[in-house]
């Protein structure tokens, strides 16, 4: 019997701020069941523990930027996407409670 | 329409101008809308370049929607950015621009590029322009359909686990990931930032190589980028691979594996077979080998544990406040809920919540933690591999592009799910990757895919280049065959 339920499912989606139908819950409940078998072969790879993990493709040697002042992007500009704003500022949904 | 060397010729010798090609481009654009929904954008006022800058001055071409376009629509196929129109050009589109290059639409694509079928779109699916009923495979869907189309000689693409590489082959035409870093991602809406590549769809090798030298370069904006300027991959064609080493993954090559037989696979490795001896014919050494079933079969969850992980990492910004569509609620919690929510498929919802899943703390060291090391160890075997061999040679999927009622994203728990996404090492180990035709089952295209080793670009796309002077799919435009 699988480990996972819809409650859980539920609790993750709830955790992205996201709301799932009873359709769509059941549809990861189902890709976790594979991903929680594939994984259990997965990790009977000897020594995988003490393999690093791999974070990008390849070696990459980064180097920093001189720091030096540059025009930033307007405020116009920014918030030409957004659709409530006033003036130069972002409208929300008040924040503080009562 | 013809391949961009083509159009190059006729343009300097004043045969067409850059404006009567935009305007062809145009015309069969709306008829390709019309049969395949390729485009969230068609750009109707695009105006012809006249002054010749590169190769590509005056040529039209189309960009995948998950470019960032100054003043220009730029949704990444997802509701959650339906009317985002970005004040900044992507790094490549600049270079593009500059270059004299003419956009004359926005691509449809998967949603945020998370998906293999362009089924996921928010404007509708794409269809292949072989077969209306078919999927083109995504997430270029609608690049891949307007290039295989003839709408244009070129279109940009982004590929994480083979979203150039599969359309390409289900589309009958040449899609080709480069090194990863080789051209900037600043601009390109991320999906999975270690996995994900800009590339290319064309309709010949030659074009792949004209397009991304154009492309390619380091940019200060993308720390990721690399110094490629030694590099030139058109000029570097020479259709001599005498002596070059290839190998392939016989474990995944050997029908008795299969569960399940099907005449398409069956055709899919026999025809396979007949491209090997080609490329034996041109004095290459084709060899086959043994990879781990173990690490083979881990290749498919592992993709899903990184690439969902960090997907929903680099997509907690959409919010709704900001940019993109404001969600109703008396709370921000609300009204980001309900951005979210409303706002993305039912395919991305899924990935997040494995993303979320895989990156909980008591989570982490069995999935994400995990994933990172088995990618480790199949990178590492590859890299063993490219010290003996020059490239990878493989088939690009089991057979030709799945009817739509039956293109699923779902993961599977089976050998056939492995044949199918073997492409993702690609981007696993930021190796270049081209697919190019392979020829028909029941009239419908197939792809086969070479892989090299980091920075070996030249050398997989001359392999390439050869192999496809010896078969007749250069320049190949669908003709509906259902």
């Amino acid at each position: 019997m699988s480990k996972f339920t819809a409650q859980l499912v539920d609790d993750y989606a709830d955790k992205l701020l996201i709301g799932l139908t009873r359709e769509e819950n059941a549809s990861v409940l189902n890709e976790f069941d594979i991903i929680e078998a594939n994984m259990n072969k997965i990790n009977d790879i000897a020594g995988l523990s003490s393999v690093e993990p791999m974070t990008h493709p390849f070696e990459i040697e980064f180097e920093l930027r001189e720091d030096l002042p540059d025009e930033s992007d307007s405020i116009e500009q920014l918030l030409q996407n957004c659709e409530k704003k006033e003036g130069r500022e972002v409208e929300v949904p008040k924040v503080v409670g009562e | 329409m013809k391949t961009v060397l083509e159009l190059r010729e006729l343009l300097d010798t004043n045969q067409v101008t850059s404006q009567a090609l935009v305007d062809e481009a145009l015309v069969l654009a709306h008829q390709n809308q019309e049969k395949c929904n390729s485009f969230v954008t068609i750009l109707d006022d695009a105006k012809g370049n006249h002054e010749k800058k590169s190769l590509l001055s005056g040529i039209p071409y189309v960009i995948k929607d998950n470019f960032s376009t100054t003043g220009i629509l730029s949704t990444g196929s997802s509701n959650t950015l339906k009317n985002y129109i970005p004040f900044f050009n992507a790094t490549v589109i600049e270079k593009l621009k500059e270059a004299g290059a003419v956009p004359i639409a926005k691509s449809t694509m998967d949603e945020f590029g998370m998906g293999g079928t362009g089924t996921t779109g928010h404007t509708g699916i794409v269809k292949n322009p072989w077969d209306p009923s078919r999927m083109t495979a995504g997430s270029s869907a609608g690049s891949a359909a307007c290039v295989a189309a003839g709408v244009v000689p070129f279109a940009l693409g982004t590929d994480t686990g083979d979203s150039i590489r599969k359309p390409a082959a289900f589309c009958g035409i040449v899609g080709y990931k480069p090194t990863y870093g080789l051209i900037s991602r600043y601009g390109l809406f991320p999906f999975a930032s270690s996995l994900d590549h800009v590339g290319v769809l064309t309709r010949s090798v030659e074009d792949a190589c004209a397009t991304i030298d154009v492309m390619k370069g380091m940019d200060e904006r993308d720390q990721t980028s690399l110094d490629s300027s030694t590099m030139h991959l058109l000029d570097s064609l020479t259709g001599d691979i005498k002596g070059k080493k290839l190998f392939y993954i016989k474990n995944l090559l050997e029908l008795d594996a299969y569960e399940k037989v099907s005449d398409s696979l069956k055709s899919t490795f026999a025809q396979f077979e007949s491209t090997l001896d080609l490329l034996r014919n041109a004095g290459a050494i084709v060899e086959g080998i043994e990879f781990d079933m173990v690490l083979l079969n881990a290749i498919p969850t592992t993709y899903v544990c990184i690439s969902c992980a960090e997907a929903t990492s680099n997509l907690s910004n959409m919010t709704g406040f900001s940019f993109g569509s404001r969600g109703e609620g008396s709370t921000y919690i609300e009204s980001m809920k309900n951005h979210r929510t409303l706002g993305f498929s039912p395919l991305i919802k899924r990935r997040f919540v494995i993303g979320s899943y895989v990156l909980q703390k008591e989570n982490q060291e069995k999935f994400f933690l995990n994933a990172q090391r088995v990618r480790r160890l199949v990178v590492d075997k590859m890299n063993e591999l490219f010290k003996h061999y020059d490239a990878m040679i493989m088939p690009c999927s089991e057979g030709v592009a799945t009817k739509l009622e039956q293109a699923g994203n779902m993961l599977q728990n089976d050998l056939l799910e492995v044949l199918e996404n073997h492409m993702v090492i690609g981007n696993f180990g930021g190796f270049p990757s081209i697919t190019i035709p392979n020829g028909m089952i029941e009239e419908l295209p197939i792809g086969v895919n070479i892989t090299g080793k980091v920075l070996d670009d030249e050398n997989i796309l001359n392999i390439a280049y050869t192999l496809e002077a010896k078969m007749s799919y250069k320049n190949q435009i669908a003709k509906e065959v259902n």
